[in-house]
């Protein structure tokens, strides 16, 4: 479920969900999300804090009381640290600071997924390339591959966006993080692909990932 | 020049000049005084014995009394009636010295036409030497009085005058960023009373003026956020979009490079806006090493690539305290630039000592002037990508923590050094 009082920003997020293959549900009010908590059960909440007649964090402090299930991944427009850490503290799974890439926020959600849901699904595999999230190891045709931390974050947030186009602004902000705002320089993301790329090829895997032009990169099965 | 010291410096001539006027006008008039009254004794002295003359025709019988010499002549002949009194020294066999005397010539004739000449000397030694003590005497009182009358002045002044320097030392205090008001005395001087109110209401109306500057500056990029948001989350969606022309993706590129740009600008401008309104005001001790060497971890596949060198050297306990966070973005941001405007092959050094903190890397040469380096946009023009706030960032962290940032550079050396403590 979207909880979010932006039309258009809901409107967009749900979009993108939704070609990701996600069912969702938006509610566009506190009100609204407390009901819709009430009913169904959702894998995943994406929630706003700044809401028109409530506060997000109210909503997983009543989600928490009710022992209701469900990953929270909180939106918000404030990137206070004494915010994240309330939300965090009080059950959320993950915070987000507005504006996103939609990649991140992807990423993010399969994570939250991957986490709540213990099916086995600490294993992500792709064709020849399997990861195992729990103790960070690559394999390439069962051979082992070794990865820097940030080949290894790079890899996982193409396995995360598969098929879909990721910018290399995006990639700057998943691998240095929010307070790294001004490594602006895109070769550094240049490198880590070509790195990662060569990496793989060289363990006799194919080559996934294909430049788009003026954009970024995308992750494909060829 | 102090108030005090100048109004000194006008008081003090002036009344130096009337003191020595009046002094002098006193000496001279009690002069006066003495020298008339001995010229009156001396008449008195002169009629009696000319009297006495006059009555028997001969020298009359008198006895001169100490410091007194009476000369009494008598003519056979006519004299012309004459009388002067002067100052004149005479000689003192006894001392063997002259003796300062003032004296009355007198000559008459008696009522049978005889001619007689009367002249009496009477020494004014006591009288000179009186006048000397006078004299010492007034300067002493004058000279006393001047100063007391200057000390009382520089008094009076002082304290008339201190509402005044009190409330120029509270106003000089005055921090724009703090919520307590000047609180300035009351005092019963009117015009300091005025002056601070004009005071208080200035500064009132500047913290107002600064608030709401500084209110609308982070509700402005705040609200921004939101937008921009959408604007990224529609691009990002367009750019999903399959069989999209060459020349949309074009254009979708040029709008994500600018939404990008106007986020980072924006992001920036909120961080210091901030830092400003303090908002990272949790403390602890954080070891700058770590920081350092966390913040190297980000760059390390990148360095690799470039071929630097890197070396960090410094104590472990070498620590200050402040918020963690800013501290990151401290480091991050100064590592970042070092890594950026470096050269290939070249290397990054970084020195802790229990003051500053020294990052030193290789690089071009500046093509900037070093103390624009640290202003908002001003930035490389070679580097587009670069939004320009990363050294004001920098900067604004190390001042709200009281820390000295200066930059140098030398044989393509640049040299940026944090006095942390």
């Amino acid at each position: 479920m979207i909880v979010e009082d932006d039309r258009s920003l809901s409107r967009s997020i749900y979009d993108y969900l939704k070609m990701e293959g996600h069912i969702c549900e938006v509610a566009l009010t506190f009100t609204d999300a407390t009901q819709k908590v009430a009913i169904n059960k959702y894998d995943c909440i994406i929630l706003d804090i700044g809401l028109p007649d409530g506060t997000g964090l109210d909503l997983i402090r009543e989600m928490k009381a009710n022992r209701l299930t469900g990953g929270i991944l909180i939106l918000s427009a404030k990137s206070s640290l004494d915010d994240k850490l309330v939300g965090l503290n009080i059950g959320a799974d993950d915070y987000l600071t507005k504006p996103f890439h939609f990649a991140e926020l992807n990423a993010r959600i399969n994570s939250i997924y991957r986490r709540n849901n213990f099916l086995g699904l600490n294993e992500i595999t792709f064709n020849e390339i399997r990861i195992n999230t729990e103790d960070n190891q690559v394999y390439v045709n069962e051979k082992l591959l070794i990865l820097t931390k940030k080949e290894y974050d790079l890899l996982l947030f193409f396995m995360a966006n598969r098929n879909r186009i990721i910018t290399k602004e995006s990639i700057v902000e998943h691998l240095w993080g929010d307070n790294v705002i001004l490594t602006d320089s895109f070769d550094f993301v240049y490198t880590h692909v070509k790195n990662l790329r060569k990496k793989i090829v060289a363990a006799e895997g194919s080559n996934y990932i294909k430049c788009i032009y003026g954009f970024g990169y995308k992750f494909i099965d060829i | 020049m102090k108030l005090l010291t100048k109004s000194a410096f006008y008081y003090l001539p002036l009344s130096l000049l009337v003191m020595v006027a009046g002094g002098a006008l006193l000496y001279l008039t009690i002069k006066k005084v003495i020298y008339k009254q001995m010229d009156d004794s001396l008449i008195t002295e002169k009629t009696i014995i000319e009297d006495q003359i006059k009555q028997s025709d001969t020298i009359p019988d008198f006895e001169a009394a100490l410091g007194h010499q009476i000369e009494v002549k008598l003519m056979n002949y006519h004299l012309r009636n004459y009388q002067a009194i002067k100052d004149t020294d005479i000689y003192d066999p006894k001392t063997d010295s002259f003796m300062p005397c003032r004296y009355i010539f007198y000559s008459g004739n008696t009522n049978q036409k005889k001619g007689f000449v009367i002249t009496i000397f009477r020494t004014i030694r006591e009288k000179n030497e009186l006048l000397k003590d006078i004299g010492i005497y007034l300067f002493f009182m004058f000279f006393s009085l001047l100063l007391i009358s200057i000390l009382i002045n520089y008094l009076i002044a002082r304290n008339l005058w201190r509402p005044f320097y009190d409330s120029v030392k509270i106003a000089g205090r005055f921090d724009i960023q703090s919520d307590t008001p000047l609180n300035l005395p009351e005092t019963d001087i009117n015009e300091f009373n005025q002056l601070n109110e004009i005071f208080d209401n200035m500064t009132r109306k500047m913290r107002n003026d600064y608030l709401n500057l500084k209110e609308f500056s982070e509700n402005a990029s705040h609200e921004i956020q939101t937008p921009l948001a959408v604007i990224r989350s529609k691009t990002d969606l367009l750019m999903q979009q399959k069989n999209l022309k060459k020349d949309s993706i074009n254009l979708v590129k040029s709008i994500n490079e600018a939404t990008t740009r106007l986020l980072k600008l924006n992001q920036g401008l909120l961080l210091i806006s901030k830092i400003e309104n303090q908002v990272f005001h949790e403390k602890k001790l954080v070891s700058l090493k770590r920081i350092v060497e966390n913040g190297l971890e980000n760059y390390k596949e990148i360095m690799e690539l470039k071929k630097m060198r890197i070396s960090v050297d410094g104590k472990d306990d070498a620590s200050v305290e402040m918020n963690e966070v800013l501290a990151e973005v401290l480091i991050s941001n100064l590592l970042s630039n070092a890594v950026r405007f470096n050269i290939d092959g070249g290397f990054i050094k970084c020195h802790i000592d229990n003051m500053f903190l020294t990052l030193t890397n290789t690089g071009l040469p500046m093509t900037i002037k070093p103390e624009d380096l640290f202003k908002r946009f001003h930035k490389n023009s070679e580097n587009p990508q670069s939004v320009g706030l990363g050294l004001s960032i920098v900067r604004k962290i190390a001042e709200s923590y009281g820390m000295l940032i200066t930059y140098t550079c030398k044989d393509n050396l640049h040299e940026l050094k944090l006095r942390y403590r």
